[in-house]
């Protein structure tokens, strides 16, 4: 049995993952990067690639904000069709997000690891078993192509292997899980831009939603997240029934002018899964720790800041400085803090249930206000929590709304 | 340069003789053909519901027809007229007979649908195409609760003697997701005369499930397979999108479209996307019918 020693053992090589190996390397610790896909410029497939304002700091930190530009990203803000108008900031008001295809982030980013001193990339080797030292997790049993198994010590073992999390079946994390109403199918297509290029632009149909995302290589990314029954329509011809959805909105994107350029791609069972974040020398991060509704594009920026919080958290700890207990457990607090709220009214709207009052009163001012507009902007881009939303829009909201049908008589 | 002729966009307003009832005629495209894409609407429309589509499939060279069905719009029935679908039903087939039209692409809504498909049930070989909006074969359909009002004796009469512009422009509005335009709540209102209240209330009176021979008519024509388009708003108030794709148990290669954000009117609310599919459709079907 071959045994090897690091301080680190992160089992998933995407974008938490790999931002977790380097965050950690950066601190001193020697992080092993385990990755079942053996080819550096394998990419998540199914993936709407659009990552919110929020975690723009964190690509910074990395120092890949200036080689995804230069590889062709775009800088998007994001705007929301409703039935009340358009809700969208002033563009100088507004937060942009980054776009850039999976084909060509995630071998950007496998590069970048993988270049990081102290990360030591196992590419095509799968995690078999969860090594213990009484309580505490103690590391990872992986096996290469051929089988060989070699166990991976470590004081901390990272699962950032995503929704179906391997590594937190087989640690036996709790796990809560809330149900998911929508089909995703989505595509790449070459043609005429939609006029509000480059931002992104989401149709909400309330309850069917879609979206338009222009990205590197003059290409839009559509996609179409149609409540279950529309599913006959979209196994018969996805193409087809993916243009139809999209352009039958009303003011649609000209997605009946342009040309799919791969394939398109669905996915029929999205259930938001919340996980146990930690247990003595384990921690989870970004969709193994939370995998919620993809249809607010929150996926590629959550696990590039999870991975932040928890390296920051439990690096010091990995390089002798401090209880790395305490560590998981800061991460923990600082994951609850930011994400709970939004999870928990992701949770709620991903039944594809219709616009609740709140939210038709919020969204029907803020296509009314730019102030409101812009306070919308800061909680859509993941940047401003639900109670400071809340506080800070309602009573603009009311006030918006009540001016509105004075006018109208 | 072409000796084709251009073809003829603009819409002729009309009266037609149709038996003893001179209805409104409003037409597009060449006046002679034989098969013409024909627009019946529902309750309370009138020919003027099609003005936009008759012009767009004009546009195209086909002949497109709509008339005010008797008592709705500016158009009286004859003494004795029988206010029921069969009753309208054969008025269709007479004033078909009377333009000369015997291939039909039929374009139906709201309650033209029953009306419409008891035409078809009588005629199915004239169907060359058919195009649904928030309508068609209703199996196990319960009446909306304005329906009901209306079916019920006394308090029929008393809400469509009490109904005004303003509570008939909000009872409209309120079901309606983004709102109509206002001129075309405004019309429908000014063609709701005490004349087409009463046809209202018999109507509906005289039709107790617009579900019944759902399962027959489809038995008669999903073998048919007869070419059709299907457009209904996803937040109809008074016809569940649920049934959109039910009218393939009629019309199996039947492609269709439920509107985000539209509701019972999708041609008032959502004209261009319904006049984009109908235009696609109906040269579609008419160039495969060549």
């Amino acid at each position: 049995m071959v045994r090897e020693r690091y301080d680190a053992v992160v089992v998933g090589g995407s974008l938490a993952g790999c931002t977790g190996a380097i965050l950690l390397a950066r601190q001193g610790a020697r992080v092993a990067l385990v990755e079942k896909q053996p080819d550096p410029a394998a990419f998540k497939r199914v993936c709407s690639h659009f990552i919110q304002a929020s975690a723009v700091p964190t690509i910074e930190r990395l120092g890949l904000l200036e080689p995804i530009l230069a590889a062709g990203g775009v800088r998007p803000r994001a705007r929301a069709w409703t039935r009340w108008g358009i809700v969208a900031a002033p563009a100088d008001r507004a937060a942009q997000g980054v776009n850039l295809r999976r084909e060509v982030l995630d071998p950007l980013l496998r590069r970048t690891a993988s270049e990081t001193p102290g990360v030591e990339p196992k590419l095509g080797w799968t995690a078999t078993r969860l090594l213990r030292d009484g309580e505490r997790f103690a590391g990872v049993a992986v096996v290469d192509r051929d089988g060989n198994e070699t166990e991976l010590v470590a004081r901390l073992v990272v699962g950032a292997d995503g929704r179906d999390s391997r590594v937190a079946k087989l640690a036996g994390v709790r796990e809560k899980v809330h149900r998911h109403e929508r089909l995703a199918y989505g595509g790449y297509f070459s043609g005429p831009m939609p006029e509000s290029a480059p931002d992104g632009t989401v149709y909400f149909g309330d309850p069917q939603f879609a979206a338009a995302f222009p990205t590197d290589g003059d290409l839009v990314f559509y996609v179409a997240m149609p409540t279950k029954d529309r599913l006959p329509e979209f196994k018969r011809d996805p193409e087809k029934a993916l243009v139809d959805f999209v352009s039958d909105f009303p003011d649609p994107p000209p997605i009946r002018e342009s040309r799919l350029v791969d394939e398109v791609i669905g996915k029929l069972e999205m259930p938001n899964r919340v996980r146990q974040l930690t247990a003595p020398g384990l921690a989870l991060i970004g969709d193994a720790a939370l995998a919620t509704d993809p249809l607010f594009g929150i996926g590629c920026g959550w696990a590039f800041q999870s991975a932040e919080w928890l390296a920051d958290s439990v690096g010091p700890a990995l390089s002798g400085r401090g209880s790395l207990e305490h560590g998981l457990k800061r991460y923990r607090r600082r994951h609850n803090r930011h994400l709970r709220g939004h999870a928990f009214l992701i949770h709620d709207y991903s039944t594809a249930r219709r616009f609740n009052p709140a939210e038709r009163l919020l969204f029907s001012a803020a296509a009314r206000d730019r102030k409101l507009a812009v306070r919308f902007d800061g909680f859509a881009t993941r940047q401003v929590g639900p109670a400071r939303m809340m506080a800070t829009t309602v009573p603009r909201s009311l006030y918006v709304s009540a001016r509105h049908a004075l006018a109208r008589g | 340069m072409s000796t084709e002729a251009a073809p003829e966009e603009t819409v002729r307003r009309e009266r037609l003789a149709v038996g003893p009832v001179s209805t409104r005629l409003v037409e597009a495209g060449p006046r002679e053909a034989s098969e013409a894409t024909v627009f019946v609407h529902g309750n309370p429309g009138s020919a003027d519901d099609w003005g936009r589509l008759a012009k767009a499939v004009g546009g195209t060279g086909g002949r497109a027809v709509a008339f005010d069905l008797p008592d709705f719009g500016e158009t009286e029935a004859a003494p004795g007229f029988e206010h029921s679908t069969g009753g309208y039903a054969g008025f269709v087939a007479e004033a078909l007979a009377t333009l000369g039209i015997e291939r039909v692409h039929l374009v139906l809504h709201d309650f033209g649908g029953p009306i419409g498909l008891v035409w078809v049930a009588t005629d199915p070989d004239a169907l060359a195409s058919i195009t649904l909006i928030d309508t068609g074969i209703l199996p196990g359909y319960k009446w909306h609760t304005l329906a009901r009002i209306w079916r019920t004796p006394v308090l029929g009469e008393l809400f469509q003697a009490t109904a005004t512009r303003r509570s008939f422009r909000m009872i409209v509005d309120r079901n309606e997701p983004r709102g109509l335009p206002r001129e075309f709540v405004e019309e429908m209102y000014d063609h709701a005369d005490k004349r087409t209240r009463r046809a209202i209330l018999k109507l509906y009176r005289a039709t107790d499930d617009p579900g019944e021979g759902s399962a027959e008519f489809a038995a008669l024509m999903a073998p048919r397979d007869v070419p059709a388009l299907v457009i209904w708003g996803e937040d109809d108030a008074y016809l569940a999108a649920s049934f959109a794709t039910r009218q393939r148990e009629a019309f199996p290669s039947a492609d269709v479209h439920v509107l985000p954000a539209s509701g019972h009117w999708p041609y008032a609310d959502a004209p261009e996307t319904v006049e984009r599919l109908l235009v696609e459709f109906v040269s579609r079907v008419g160039a495969s019918a060549d």
